[in-house]
Order: C-alpha cells, then sequence, then structure tokens
C-alpha cells in the first residue's frame, strides 16, 4: 500500500530535488569550514618558505619543503616530551578502566547495602567541587607537587566514566551472574572472569576517552610541574606556539648556518609542529571515532 | 531468593558480600574522598588569612577573617569587569551556538546519502578531538596582523591590516566562533541519537496526511528531541558563569583582558600565580554557589513547564 502511495502524484514534492540539492551545499559549506583549517595548515607547513612568508598559500601547497619539520625532528626537547606524553597516557588510560570498574561493578549489585548513600557520595562531586586552589594546595601537600604523579593521580577516577560503565554493567543478564555464584564465584572471580571479559566494548570506549583526554591536556602539568622535564607534548606546544618562549630557529645554531635555514620562516615551523603533533589523533580518529560515538550514546541515557 | 530458608545463613552471607563489594569498591571511594571531598573541606581557606606552607586542617592556627575576602574581591578594581565577562562569554556562546548543533543535526537527518552523510559528520566531529593547545595555536597565527583572516580581508579588498588579538573588541566574536567550531558536531550526536529513536510510522502518518517535509521535520522530529534540547539548556544555563577560562588562558593576552579577562583566568593568575590563596578560594566558591543556583533554578523552571529535569 505504501509503494503504490509513493506513485501518487500528491507525494513527488516530498522528493523535492531542490531541497536536496540545497542541504548538500549546506553540507558541503559546513565540512568545509571544519576541515579547511587543519588543510592549511598542512599545505603551509610543507610549502616552500617564502610563499609562506608572503601568505601566498591557500588551496594547493607552493613548492615543496619538508625542513621545517627536520629542524623540529632534532628538537630533543620535543621527543622528551612525546615520551612523557606516552608514559601519561598509557598510566592513566590503564588507570581509567580500572578503577571505573571497580567504582561501577558494586552499584549494579542489588544487594549492595546503603547503595543511595554510596551513589550520592560519587555523584555529589560532579556538581560541587573545591576548585582549583584547594586542590592545588591538596596535591602540594600529598608532596606530588612537580612530580608525574601530580598529573596520573588526581585525574585517575572519571565519575563521568564510572556512569558509563555501570550503565553498560546493567545490561549483563542476571542469569550470567547467577550461575557464576551457583559454581561458587566471589565477586572478585566474578568480575575478572566473567564481567570484564563481556565488556570489552565499553572499556575500549573509556580507554579511547581518557587517552584522548590524555593527549590534549596541559593544564595540569602548568599548574603543577614547573620542571620542564616533566613536560607532557601539549606543554611542549603551548610553550612554542602559544606563549612562544621557544625559538625553533636557535636550536639550529650548531649547524652550519646554510642558505635553506635561513629562509625558515617562524610562522611554518608553528604550522609543522602543529601537524607532527596532532598526526596521531587525527590518523586514529577513523579507527577510534565508532567508540567515541558509541560513549556518547550510552552516556546520554538516562539513570 | 538462595537463602529464604535459613534467615541466619543470609544475614552473614550478605555481610560478607557487602565485605567483598566495599572492597571492590575501596580505591575509588578512598581516591574521591581524597581528591573530590578534601578540597571542598579546603574551601575553609576562604574564610581565614591562609599563607602558603600553613596545613588547611588545622583550625587552632587559623586566623579567620569571616567575609572579609569576599568583601574585598566586591570592591576590588575587576570585579564588575569580570563579572561581564564572564557572563557575556558564556552567554554568546549559548545564544549563539546551542541552536548550532541542532540545526546541524537536523540538516544531518535530511541527507539521504549514507556514506556523504557519514563523511559530513566525521568532518564535524574533527575539530573536538584537537587540542585547545593546537586550536589556540591556529587561531593565534590565523588571526595575526599578516595572519590569514587579513589576507583574506585584502584580497577582498579591506585595507584592514590591525592584528586582531590586540583589539579588545574583536576577544569576543573570536572566543565565541571558536567555541562553537570546536564543539557543534560533537554536540549534535545526542540529538541525532534521540531523532534515531522516532519511530518510522510517524512519519508515514504524517506523509499521507499530506505533510511535506519541512511540516515533517517541525511536526514530528523536533518535537521528538524536545527532552534533548531541554536538559542540555539546563546545563548550559548551570554554566553560565564558568567560560571555558582554559581556552581563554592561550588565546588571550594582556591588551584584550578588557574584554576577555574572567573568573577562571584572573584565578589562575592572581589567586594561584600571585600566591592569593584565600582571595582564589573565595573567588572560587563564590562562582561556584552562583552557578550552582542557576542551574537549581532551571531544573526548577523546566521541571515545573515542561517536566523535563535533571533530578
Amino acid at each position: 500500500m505504501i509503494a503504490s502511495l509513493k506513485r501518487n502524484p500528491n507525494t513527488i514534492r516530498q522528493g523535492s530535488v531542490v531541497v536536496d540539492i540545497v542541504l548538500l551545499v549546506i553540507a558541503l559549506i559546513i565540512c568545509f569550514i571544519t576541515l579547511y583549517p587543519f588543510y592549511f595548515v598542512i599545505i603551509m607547513s610543507i610549502s616552500n618558505p617564502q610563499e609562506v612568508a608572503a601568505m601566498n598559500v591557500f588551496w594547493f601547497p607552493k613548492g615543496f619543503f619538508l625542513g621545517s619539520y627536520e629542524l623540529i625532528v632534532r628538537d630533543t626537547k620535543m621527543w622528551w616530551a612525546y615520551s612523557n606524553t606516552l608514559i601519561y597516557v598509557s598510566a592513566g588510560a590503564f588507570l581509567n578502566c580500572l578503577m571505573a570498574v571497580l567504582g561501577a561493578y558494586p552499584l549494579t549489585v542489588r544487594g549492595l547495602i546503603g547503595r543511595k548513600w554510596v551513589v550520592g557520595f560519587i555523584l555529589i562531586p560532579m556538581y560541587f567541587a573545591g576548585g582549583l586552589i584547594p586542590s592545588y594546595l591538596l596535591v602540594n601537600q600529598l608532596g606530588m607537587y612537580n612530580t608525574m604523579f601530580a598529573v596520573i593521580i588526581p585525574g585517575m577516577v572519571s565519575i563521568w566514566n564510572i556512569i558509563l560503565v555501570r550503565t553498560f554493567f546493567t545490561t549483563i543478564p542476571e542469569g550470567l551472574k547467577e550461575s557464576a555464584f551457583i559454581d561458587g564465584a566471589s565477586h572478585w572471580q566474578l568480575l575478572f572472569r566473567v564481567v570484564i571479559p563481556i565488556s570489552k566494548p565499553i572499556i575500549a570506549v573509556i580507554a579511547i576517552y581518557s587517552i584522548v583526554a590524555i593527549w590534549n591536556s596541559w593544564f595540569d602539568a602548568l599548574v603543577y610541574l614547573p620542571n620542564e622535564k616533566l613536560h607532557p607534548l601539549q606543554m611542549y606546544l603551548y610553550r612554542v606556539v602559544v606563549q612562544q618562549s621557544v625559538d625553533l630557529k636557535t636550536l639550529s645554531l650548531q649547524d652550519t648556518r646554510n642558505a635553506v635555514e635561513n629562509m625558515l620562516s617562524n610562522i611554518q615551523l608553528k604550522y609543522a609542529i602543529i601537524v607532527f603533533t596532532t598526526l596521531p589523533v587525527i590518523f586514529t580518529y577513523p579507527f577510534f571515532q565508532k567508540y567515541f560515538i558509541k560513549g556518547a550514546l550510552l552516556g546520554s541515557l538516562k539513570e | 531468593m538462595r537463602a529464604t530458608r535459613q534467615p541466619g545463613k543470609r544475614v552473614s552471607f550478605r555481610l560478607r558480600e557487602n565485605m567483598q563489594l566495599y572492597l571492590i569498591m575501596l580505591p575509588v571511594l578512598l581516591h574521591i574522598f581524597i581528591f573530590s571531598y578534601i578540597p571542598m573541606y579546603g574551601i575553609v581557606i576562604a574564610f581565614q588569612n591562609y599563607y602558603p606552607g600553613k596545613p588547611f586542617f588545622s583550625f587552632e592556627s587559623a586566623n579567620w577573617v569571616g567575609l572579609q575576602h569576599f568583601i574585598d574581591f566586591f570592591n576590588g578594581p575587576y570585579f564588575g569587569r569580570l563579572m561581564r565577562n564572564t557572563f557575556l562569554l558564556s552567554f554568546y556562546t549559548l545564544v549563539f551556538g546551542f541552536w548550532v548543533p541542532i540545526l546541524f543535526a537536523l540538516l544531518l537527518n535530511e541527507l539521504k546519502n549514507g556514506i556523504f552523510k557519514k563523511f559530513v559528520q566525521t568532518a564535524s566531529y574533527l575539530p573536538h578531538f584537537i587540542s585547545n593547545v593546537v586550536v589556540a595555536g591556529m587561531v593565534l597565527s590565523f588571526i595575526n596582523a599578516d595572519g590569514i583572516i587579513n589576507a583574506m580581508v585584502k584580497l577582498f579588498g579591506g585595507e584592514s591590516t590591525v592584528a586582531l588579538n590586540t583589539e579588545p573588541g574583536y576577544f569576543p566574536a573570536i572566543y565565541t566562533i571558536t567555541s562553537i567550531w570546536k564543539s557543534f558536531g560533537w554536540s549534535s550526536i545526542l540529538y541525532l541519537a534521540s531523532m534515531s529513536s522516532v519511530d518510522p510510522h510517524q512519519y508515514e502518518a504524517a506523509k499521507m496526511d499530506g505533510a511535506n517535509r519541512f511540516k515533517q521535520m517541525l511536526h514530528i522530529t523536533l518535537p521528538s528531541i524536545r527532552p534533548t534540547i531541554f536538559i542540555l539548556l539546563i546545563f548550559a544555563i548551570g554554566n553560565l558563569l564558568s567560560a571555558n577560562s582554559e581556552f581563554i588562558l592561550l588565546i588571550y593576552n594582556p591588551m584584550v583582558y578588557e574584554t576577555a579577562d574572567v573568573i577562571g583566568t584572573y584565578l589562575y593568575r592572581d589567586g594561584l600565580l600571585g600566591g592569593n590563596f584565600s582571595l582564589g578560594t573565595a573567588v572560587g566558591l563564590f562562582i561556584a554557589l552562583i552557578n550552582f543556583s542557576l542551574l537549581y533554578v532551571a531544573n526548577a523552571l523546566s521541571r515545573k513547564h515542561s517536566d523535563y529535569a535533571l533530578w
């Protein structure tokens, strides 16, 4: 019946081609607005430095020049920062997943005494927090100031992640747990042998959420880590790109100053360093995108 | 259920079970206690003359000053400017940015080609994954005196060669546009999700009644995402006095403090770097209280008039 309706002349305007074309054009404009800045940064970073300095590059790279990248790759501070970030990301992601699982599991057990109180205890900090300065003083008094712990430990529990994992756990059939109990399992065994193995999708979501968040974070390091040796990549970027306190051109002073290096423009160096430090995120982005969306959707479920 | 026939055994089993469960949670509960609740207690230094090195747990050595720090802040030279900037910057992102993801989700919902739709969606999320530092670095170089924005202005015959980042008048626009650009795609996910749960029969029925695409959107799609809109609006109102200071810290400079300095950045600069711990804590508490009241009022109003509420 619906098929016959579709041939009804009255419904032709449903599929108006004009509307579709207008929508398509708007969508293309939106894509352009979000993608062009990145594209611009990339083509600026590989074009001929003179063209870059003259702001002649708009649509296609003009010339081809990788000298900026060469200079960056030779900067040991950048590699320090890169390896620090890897430490922060791996430790942080692991701890985040572990804590989210440990926090979420007991909340899904029916017989938990005082469940309401525990949930309240966990949720209140979402709405009210002590703020920057009391947290700073606390980290100081715990002796974590200017150590790697200051950016790993305080952030290892995310209430949001606990809620996400809890939501997922509630979808696990009760019967599965019951049968494990009948076989004599304790809650520890149930959690690590049954629940975690079948919760890989949500753990992947949490892991990716924390990886990207930690990879991109800089403010904690700004506040807690005066020692540059401990700085993550984003702090290095902050010093170079925003504060401009690192003059990349001086990095190569000990080398013979050839004509090519004199051609380097500071702005191109900045673009190159943005590309170089953002590349891992951009490259892995298509792979983890589906996990991200899954997480956002799970999180939107009403408690 | 397992032990209804043996009440005594059930109680001991329940206790043992709960001990286990609390043991599992212990690291999390301890962490939350230490890193969330102790800082809340730390707020007491807002009512003291705290100096670095003194533990804020000790009541004996505390030098209580009551509301002095709040009064100092209200009478301070920056109070008006800070409140205005903080409110305005969040207000602009709310007024100019709140409806963007909704419109974008409606647009995506109308796109029929699957692959193209995916592409548009993927492109729109991308800025969300780029760090604030990188976005700030890009913005700063674009708005520079010889950046691409000025180059474009010249291309269209304009004469402007002013460095946009030294002109206070431009800051709110730069901040608002960047914030919207960074978040609209990602924010549209929730709207899209609630749209996808609409029963297709509703559209069929509307078609039979002669509703065109626009009318279907207006009378079916839009009402179906109304709960999501309300919830997100409540959250946004609850954050009206917390402009994204982490991002502002990256793109502002002393020349534009007039329109760019917000509570959060002032707190960092004067409270933390300047060592005014008590004043900074007082300012933070003041803002947290206003934000919470706003959230509370928005939630109460929404529950009364629309039945959608956070709690």
